[in-house]
């Protein structure tokens, strides 16, 4: 017998069991999730001290930016620099505005008086400081001229600004001759060469000399303003030197800087720069006066004369393979091979030397394409450009891989430049060097390998633009499309008609087939018109034979398609019977029958009879046979 | 008029008047005089063409001395006298010479409107398109089967294809020609032909509408007035589609959006230079 304890205990076993199990299950869990937990917790408490992340750098150098301020009202200014000057004498016209130069829609043309001669000049931006912050300075130039004496006023107009429209105001030139005010100051553009091909670069200088002696006057932001050209602002300093004027020692603030034109043909170029006003506009028209602060330096916008370059394109007659766009006066030294004994399928490197004076970009020539050899296009030693133009020196490097035993010597590599003071170009070709190739470790078929990968690395079709066309070439008479113009719908109304004839001929044809007579009679009407008129000819020649036949010929004609018969058929009596038929209508004047039988009584006795007949007597009868062969016509 | 011209123009005209004195004489206009008549166009486009070749020339020697304001003005002078593949392909070259890069795409694709095998022009305008980042006109199927061939060609082709083949049918029929196999040949080639030409001919008509921005800053505006709000800027070079007209303005639509454009802001195909576009 089973105790109550050990049933119990017997029924509570699996219950245990399960208990085990679940406890099996859930220990490792917990304690895996509870290892987690601490390492996250760990992780997290590790990381709290880095919440503040760091500022972004650019960010902070935004922040650090002085403040623009836009946000005040819109003031315009004008004014003549100097006001008052003498006939011919320039001046300048000035506009500014305290917003930003993109935000002005500035007209194309100011209303002018006629006799004030005013041409576009430097416009440009510069950020005025305020105290707190900056406030964007805006300046329109004008370069203003008149011969007149007398007082030139150019009147008030209005200009878009923040899509607002802001007054400008008048501003007045006084032109005296007897008033001798000091020129308004310009800048001075120095270009050592003006006759320049496309890509030579020149050395530019603008120079500011001081106002008065003892004075030290600088500039900043200076601009070469104009179309065609670019600055190479990496080749910028600036120095100051002194100079002789007017008797006095002043000093003159010098930027140098050099120009590079990019175009060929005329290219007009000037300078600009803001520099602090050493005198005050006066007098100045403000629609806000309150805006002046005269206490504050005010800068100036300032230009140089406009000089005029003459810029020619590159010749095509004499280029040399491996021009890469050098000019300048170039020079190379003997290239250096890093071994000159190596085996198929080993790198070598190639370096050239190149020295150059007064170029603006050196690209290395392109790697020649050999069967023998795998060349690597050159790598430059990563020197920027300011740099090559201080040192003069530039080194390339190529990469060259023989592909064969039997290459005795590294490939030409063609290269030229251009020499502007020659106007020709020079042979600069990287000459070649011995070298020994023995048989390389590599496998036979690496060469294809090497090659198939050239072709897929191959460098894209570089696009020029191509020459002048020889000849016009396919002409037209109008660029309008034929179908277009009007004569070409109206020139399809031929073969239209052209068809329609067509149809018309052989309906016509038809119509002609079933009704042979209506051909018959035209043929008759048109031999005995024919007949008539030599009747006629023989009449006048008093040709008597011939007279008779025609009018015997005609009567037959006439009378033949009425038949039908041959018209050489007919007799005398047949044509007779014709002319009784039609008497039974109209009554037939007596001499007609017997002109008919006269003719052919007469031409038959000449043809037939033994005795002569006179047909001269037929002659007088030429009325009554035209009233005859006209009666037959009518009837045809 | 130079001096060859005036000899060119004065024997035609001499020709003709001699032609007209033999036609009075004999009582009717004689054979010869319908020769000499009919040969004065030619006499007149000769001298024409004499004068554009003057202007041709001098154009690129202008161009060969870098003075490529003259040379735009002479070739302007030339293509408007005489349209001429090589000479609007020099004309390109002139505006891109002067920084006018609308212009100049215009020029080079007049060139290959007249004379699309000519590689020069192509390869110009491929070089213009990459550096100035601009698109190439985006063309259906039937347009880009028009650029095949010169534009005038293709209303020869459909014309004379389509006069053919009815000829090969009907004029047997006339002349009571019994039906025989090349006559069918022919009528089902000159079919085909017209078949095949119809949907270049639709292409050419299409292409006339394409524009291309001739100044820089030209304003894409959302109502055709002036004073309508700017959308868009469109650069020189631009292809536009012209969809209608309104006054001076042109509803057009670039690759990138569609807005009204002044007329006188873009530069046609079928447009010489100083001419209007063809907008219905």
């Amino acid at each position: 017998m089973i105790s109550r304890s050990v049933r119990g205990k017997v029924r509570g076993a699996p219950r245990e069991a399960n208990l085990k199990f679940a406890q099996s299950v859930w220990r490792p869990a917990l304690a895996g999730f509870s290892i987690i937990v601490l390492f996250l917790a760990i992780a997290v408490w590790g990381q709290a001290p880095a919440a503040n992340p760091p500022q972004d750098p650019l960010m902070t150098l935004l922040l650090s930016q002085p403040k623009i301020e836009i946000g005040s009202a819109v003031t315009a200014i004008a004014w003549f620099d100097p006001p008052v000057v003498r006939p011919g004498q320039l001046s300048f016209y000035r506009v500014t505005f305290n917003a930003l130069e993109e935000s002005i829609e500035w007209p194309k043309e100011i209303a002018a008086a006629p006799k004030l001669e005013l041409r576009p000049g430097a416009r440009g931006q510069f950020f005025q400081p305020t105290g707190s912050g900056t406030e964007p300075r805006t300046t329109f130039s004008y370069r203003a001229k008149t011969f007149e004496p007398g007082e030139t006023t150019i009147p008030a107009f209005t200009v878009q600004v923040y899509g607002k429209r802001i007054s400008v105001p008048a501003a007045r030139l006084q032109v005296d001759a007897n008033v001798a005010q000091a020129p308004a100051q310009q800048l001075i553009l120095d270009i050592t060469n003006t006759n320049l091909f496309v890509g030579q670069p020149v050395s530019v200088r603008v120079l500011l000399p001081s106002a008065a002696p003892g004075l030290l006057q600088v500039f900043t932001q200076m601009q070469l303003v104009g179309q065609g050209f670019i600055m190479d602002q990496g080749a910028a300093h600036q120095k100051m030197e002194s100079m002789m004027r007017d008797g006095s020692n002043i000093t003159v603030f010098i930027h140098d800087t050099m120009l590079i034109p990019v175009v060929a043909g005329k290219v007009n170029v000037f300078a600009q720069a803001f520099t602090v006003g050493q005198r005050i506009p006066h007098p100045t028209l403000t629609n806000n006066p309150a805006t002046l602060t005269p206490t504050m330096p005010q800068f100036v916008l300032i230009e140089s004369e406009s000089t005029e370059l003459s810029v020619k394109p590159l010749p095509r007659d004499g280029e040399l393979p491996g021009f890469t766009g050098a000019i300048g006066t170039f020079s190379i030294d003997q290239p250096k091979l890093a071994t000159n004994s190596m085996r198929v399928g080993d790198p070598v490197k190639l370096s050239v030397t190149v020295h150059a004076t007064g170029f603006s970009r050196l690209v290395p020539p392109p790697a020649p394409k050999s069967a023998d050899w795998q060349v690597l296009a050159a790598t430059p030693q990563g020197e920027p450009a300011q740099m090559l133009q201080t040192r003069g020196v530039a080194t390339f490097d190529y990469t060259l891989i023989p592909m064969s035993e039997g290459t005795h010597a590294t490939p030409l590599i063609p290269f030229c430049c251009f020499e502007p003071s020659r106007a020709a170009y020079t042979d600069l070709t990287i000459p070649s060097l011995p070298i020994t190739v023995l048989p390389g470790r590599a496998p036979v078929d690496m060469a294809a390998m090497l090659q198939s990968e050239t072709n897929s690395n191959e460098i894209e079709e570089e696009l020029t633009l191509s020459g002048l066309a020889n000849i016009p070439g396919r002409r037209a008479a109008t660029l309008v499309p034929i179908q277009g113009q009007a004569w070409f719908p109206a020139m399809q109304i031929a073969p239209i008609a052209i068809f329609l004839g067509l149809l018309g001929w052989e309906r016509r044809r038809r119509y002609l087939e079933t009704h042979p007579q209506i051909l018959v009679r035209r043929r008759a009407r048109r031999a005995l018109r024919r007949e008539r008129r030599t009747l006629r000819r023989a009449a006048q020649g008093g040709n008597v034979s011939v007279f008779a036949a025609s009018a015997v010929r005609a009567l037959r004609i006439g009378s033949a398609p009425h038949f039908p018969a041959e018209p050489g058929a007919l007799v005398a009596g047949d044509i007779l019977q014709l002319f009784r038929v039609a008497d039974d209508d109209s009554r037939q004047p007596d001499g007609t029958l017997a002109v008919v039988r006269r003719f052919f009584a007469i031409t038959d006795a000449s043809r037939f009879s033994l005795a002569s007949a006179n047909p001269a007597e037929l002659l007088i009868l030429q009325p009554e046979i035209e009233r005859v062969l006209a009666q037959l016509e009518a009837r045809l | 008029m130079s001096g060859c011209e005036w000899r060119l123009f004065s024997r035609g005209t001499l020709a003709v008047l001699l032609a007209l004195k033999l036609g009075m004489q004999k009582g009717f206009i004689s054979w010869l005089s319908l020769l000499l008549v009919s040969f004065y166009p030619f006499f007149a486009s000769e001298a024409r063409g004499a004068s554009h070749e003057t202007l041709f020339r001098d154009g690129a020697n202008a161009y060969r001395a870098a003075d490529y304001e003259t040379a735009a003005k002479i070739l302007r002078e030339s293509v408007l006298r005489y349209p001429a593949s090589g000479t609007y392909q020099n004309l390109g070259l002139t505006e891109w010479q002067r920084s006018q890069p609308g212009p100049a795409v215009l020029a080079w694709e007049q060139s290959l409107w007249l004379d699309p095998f000519n590689q020069s022009a192509r390869n110009n305008l491929r070089f213009a398109r990459k550096a100035a980042q601009l698109d190439a006109p985006d063309l259906s199927w039937d347009e880009v089967i028009s650029t095949w061939l010169p534009v005038n060609w293709w209303g020869w082709i459909v014309c004379l294809s389509l006069w053919l083949a009815f000829g090969a049918i009907s004029i047997p029929i006339f002349l009571r020609r019994p039906k025989a196999s090349w006559h069918q040949s022919i009528a089902a080639f000159g079919l085909m032909l017209f078949l095949l030409g119809l949907p270049a001919q639709f292409g050419v008509h299409k292409r006339e509408r394409i524009g291309f921005v001739m100044e820089k800053g030209t304003a894409l505006r959302l109502t055709p007035t002036l004073e309508a709000q700017t959308t868009s800027q469109l650069f020189p070079g631009e292809p536009v589609r012209c969809m209608r007209s309104r006054g001076e303005f042109l509803l057009v639509r670039s690759n990138r959006s569609t807005g009204w454009v002044q007329r006188k802001q873009l530069g046609f195909l079928a447009t010489q230079p100083t001419g209007n576009p063809i907008v219905n």
